[in-house]
């Protein structure tokens, strides 16, 4: 049984940090298993051991934490270098602050248990009333590659209403990311979550949302990877109120030499709940997007509604989309289905487009922006669709 | 003698090993109407689809030349920019690409490829709109994604909405005819009659005569086994539906 584990230099660093921030217990666990391969259902096809080859030093405070993206009329706290900025103008209904240690819930994972063992210091934000302007949770990494691990746990009140937007960006450095944001959502609550990845392409992004979701709340999220050589955000709805719907949604947009994996555990727990995530992946040159969605509906968890979509466009022969479905009912009386395509942009369209005069290169890019349109269109705050939108030609743009 | 607006000359195409067209001769002067009648399998659409640049067919010889420019190089675009255009048998659905953003962008397409700016906002809005009358295409088709959802009939008016907007100097109208009804049939054709004008050229490909008695043609070609086998005046479309095609056939062998 107790095969030895060779722990490889990521493996070795991230030992001895967890052993210098005196998490003895975690350093142990990790060195007699390992970083999570292949072997492991939830990294399958996103293999830590053999993606991650080094760990940079753990970050020091630095930098003033100017936005590298910023969005107009928005209210912004900056994290830099995972030490908390003083948050100053909160909007009338937001109490902001913080929290010792970590956010997230205990669970047998690899990226949750590392982020929990290094996380100091988390922000925290209260919400409540209905908040105009998107608020901007911006964590940023300064100068030299650093390891660091952030969190974020935000209380939604009953009835509240609220946008919030986290951004990941910084220097062109090999850093680490493993982040953490933990949103419960109060009764009648309607809550707009957009993360956005544009991390340096020699990062790696580690991200991990769970979202509580109550009685009559609307969730819609929106998870856009762009950066970062290797990058998986994990995110972890759990319906706990009779009438809680999200619509949880994700975008990947990789080229040459990134990994982007988007895996989603959704626990339906009680009856009346409904879902309808989808999953975006563009992939061009060499490159790799992952998708996971599980669904998972408990035995009281009757007329559950739920249905999850991966839908992946390869624009590259060497361009690879995973996609893996898992749906695991304990309930008789629910609707729970999946579907999955995935190819190229439809010659048809591309000819149809180009006999009335539509260049090539401008044809890809309205067919490519009709492919994303279902993620995009919903967001309401309109200054924050055009940088988003922004973002997504920028990516097409520099092909 | 003037430049012909079309000439294709000795037009061989294949798909894969079968050879499709079998060495097309055809030449349609400026101004002119020119009708192509053909049983299906003929090799109509395939013709159609080679003047408009689709991938897939091979020309092994010959050469198309549009206003004495060969064409057979060029991609789609270029040979729209340069004045084609291929009003489709079975328009293309395009979810997620509203329709006004697409006539938008083709318009301007063209405008920029012949050094013209881009046209504004309400001048666009007011072409589209009394093209659109003619027509009897309301804003709400407008709103919706490109031909998704259009009944066969809508999608035929908004290719000869595509067409009065876009101005080519070469039409081709592949089947406009199939899945309209009279009434349908009778909006379309004075749509596509309206554009015609002592430059611009038509290419009408058909099978059956009732078009043609809305579009009438200045001269009419028979189409059969991937070659034009007979030419004549309108009166040979009567002489088609009279006869049936397999007169013709003996001239092809």
């Amino acid at each position: 049984m107790n095969a030895i584990v060779r722990l490889g230099p990521a493996e070795l660093t991230l030992i001895e940090q967890l052993k210098n921030l005196g998490a003895h217990a975690e350093a142990e666990r990790l060195t007699a298993a390992g970083l999570p391969t292949r072997r492991v259902e939830s990294y399958h096809y996103t293999d830590l051991k053999a993606l991650l080859r080094s760990v940079p030093e753990l970050g020091t405070a630095g930098g003033a934490g100017a936005p590298h993206f910023d969005i107009p009329g928005t209210w912004r706290v900056a994290i830099v270098n995972g030490a908390i900025g003083s948050p100053i103008g909160a909007p009338h209904g937001v109490t902001a602050g913080t929290v010792s240690g970590s956010v997230l819930t205990e669970r047998d994972d690899m990226l949750v248990r590392l982020n929990s063992a290094l996380t100091q210091q988390s922000l925290s934000l209260e919400i409540s009333g209905d908040i105009a302007e998107p608020l901007v949770i911006d964590r940023q990494f300064a100068g030299e590659a650093a390891h660091v691990a952030t969190g974020a746990k935000i209380f939604v009140a009953d009835g509240a209403k609220v946008t919030i937007v986290e951004v990941y960006s910084g220097s062109e450095a090999a850093h680490l990311g493993n982040h953490a944001t933990y949103l419960a959502i109060g009764k009648g609550a309607e809550v707009t979550h957009i993360t956005l990845n544009l991390m340096d392409k020699a990062a790696t992004h580690f991200a991990t949302n769970e979202y509580l979701i109550s009685e009559s709340a609307r969730l819609r999220t929106l998870a856009i990877q762009a950066g970062g050589a290797l990058s998986r955000t994990q995110l972890l709805p759990r319906y706990v109120g009779k009438g809680a719907y999200a619509d949880i949604t994700g975008l990947s947009l990789v080229g040459d030499g990134q990994h982007a994996d988007i895996t989603m555990d959704a626990q339906h727990a009680v009856p009346n709940t409904s879902s309808k995530p989808l999953f975006k992946s563009i992939a061009r040159g060499r490159s790799k997007a992952v998708v996971q969605g599980r669904l998972v509906v408990a035995r009281d968890a009757q007329k559950t509604d739920a249905k999850l979509m991966a839908q992946g466009l390869m624009l590259s022969d060497e361009a690879e989309i995973l996609t893996k479905p898992e749906l695991e009912i304990y309930a008789d009386d629910v609707v729970c289905g999946h579907g999955s395509t995935c190819g190229r942009l439809d010659d048809d369209h591309l000819f149809y487009l180009m006999a009335r005069g539509i260049d090539k290169i401008t044809a890809e890019t309205m067919l490519v922006r009709a492919f994303l349109a279902a993620l995009v269109d919903p967001i309401e705050n309109q200054s924050l669709k055009a940088a988003l939108t922004g973002v997504i030609d920028g990516w097409l743009e520099n092909a | 003698m003037t430049t012909p607006m079309l000439e294709i000359r000795n037009l061989h195409v294949r798909i894969e090993e079968r050879e499709i067209l079998k060495g097309v001769n055809l030449v349609v002067p400026k101004g002119e109407v020119h009708a192509i009648m053909g049983r299906n399998g003929s090799g109509k659409s395939t013709l159609s689809y080679v003047l408009a640049g689709k991938e897939d067919y091979e020309v092994t010889e010959g050469e198309v030349l549009l206003d004495g420019v060969n064409i057979l190089e060029m991609e789609p675009s270029e040979r729209a920019v340069a004045g084609l255009f291929l009003a489709f048998q079975y328009p293309i659905e395009i979810p997620g690409v509203a329709t006004m953003t697409f006539l938008k962008a083709a318009l301007n397409a063209q405008r920029k490829a012949r050094g013209e700016v881009e046209i504004s906002t309400p001048d666009f809005m007011r072409a589209v709109k009394e093209s659109g009358k003619q027509l009897n295409i309301d804003s709400e088709m407008l709103k919706r994604a490109l031909n998704v959802g259009f009944s066969g009939g809508e999608k035929k008016r908004a290719e000869i909405l595509q067409m009065a907007l876009l101005k080519p100097k070469m039409c081709i109208l592949d089947e406009t005819d199939s899945g309209l009804d009279i009434d349908a049939l009778q909006v379309v054709s004075n749509g596509v009659n309206s554009l015609r004008d002592g430059e611009r050229a038509m290419l009408v490909i058909t099978h059956y005569q009732r078009l043609l008695n809305h579009i009438v043609p200045d001269v009419v070609h028979v189409f059969s086994d991937g070659r034009v086998v007979e030419s004549g005046g309108k009166e040979l479309a009567l002489e088609l539906e009279a006869k049936g095609y397999a007169d013709f056939d003996s001239a092809a062998a």
